[in-house]
């Protein structure tokens, strides 16, 4: 079994969990939190516009604001062994805009699962 | 790749953060939760606290570069007294980029 937990944008949770209903991954749990990427989180008035504009405007124009904590969302599910590539393939197409800020996603090892109502344990708790 | 969960003071939070920043390691995700440690909380009159609001860092990074991390977190994250925290570490096994849609931190 593996543990994939993917940070992903906050507007883009209906999609996702629509997309894992679709593909066959209902069960998922969400956390709010808050992080940054490589960038150190981003800076400026004009990246409430759009976080790339920093980059090709001159350095004049933008100010000392920064947002080193976004809010983000973060999704964990478990699979099994060969479904991995498939989830990962369905959180990359459901959540690609191509700009930054977009998320991660880490496959995780994951030693037992147990189902706390029936005490089933490994391939049969996951469903 | 290994993931670092760290639970620290919620006042550490920013220091820590920044240490890491200063070292080469700016990308982490901070969540609030509560919890105790292994002094089962404190009691204080008739009153016990146990679950005591705590920060939970997360971060994933390359493995030549965990010593290093776990150093400034300890480093940063210290008052000496009870209740700083601990740090765990986890294996990741692949990590992706969704804007680029490539495997990799």
């Amino acid at each position: 079994m593996k543990e994939i937990m993917t940070l992903i944008r906050r507007h883009q949770v209906p999609a996702t969990k629509k997309a894992f209903e679709d593909a066959g991954f209902p069960a998922l749990t969400i956390q709010s939190v808050e992080g940054r990427g490589k960038q150190g989180g981003i800076g400026g008035w004009a990246a409430e516009v759009d976080p790339e504009l920093n980059s090709v405007m001159s350095p004049d124009f933008a100010d000392e604001t920064r947002f080193n904590w976004i809010p983000k969302r973060l999704l964990t599910i478990v699979v099994q062994d060969d479904q991995v590539e498939e989830v990962v393939d369905v959180i990359i197409k459901t959540n690609q805009t191509g700009h930054m800020g977009d998320g991660k996603i880490f496959v995780c090892p994951l030693k037992e699962v147990i189902r706390v109502r029936t005490g089933e344990v490994g391939r049969e708790a996951v469903v | 790749m290994k993931m670092i969960r760290a639970i620290v003071r919620p006042e550490k939070t920013e220091s820590v953060a920044e240490a890491l920043a200063q070292a080469g390691m700016p990308s982490l995700t901070k969540m609030h939760v509560f919890g105790r440690g292994r002094t089962k909380g404190i009691r204080i009159g008739d009153v016990v606290y146990d679950e005591f609001p705590k920060t939970l860092l997360l971060l994933v990074i390359e493995d030549e570069k965990l010593d290093e991390a776990i150093s400034v977190i300890l480093e940063s994250a210290k008052t000496g007294t009870m209740g700083d925290g601990k740090v765990f570490v986890t294996e990741v096994e692949e990590a992706y980029t969704v804007s680029k849609g490539t495997k990799g931190l």
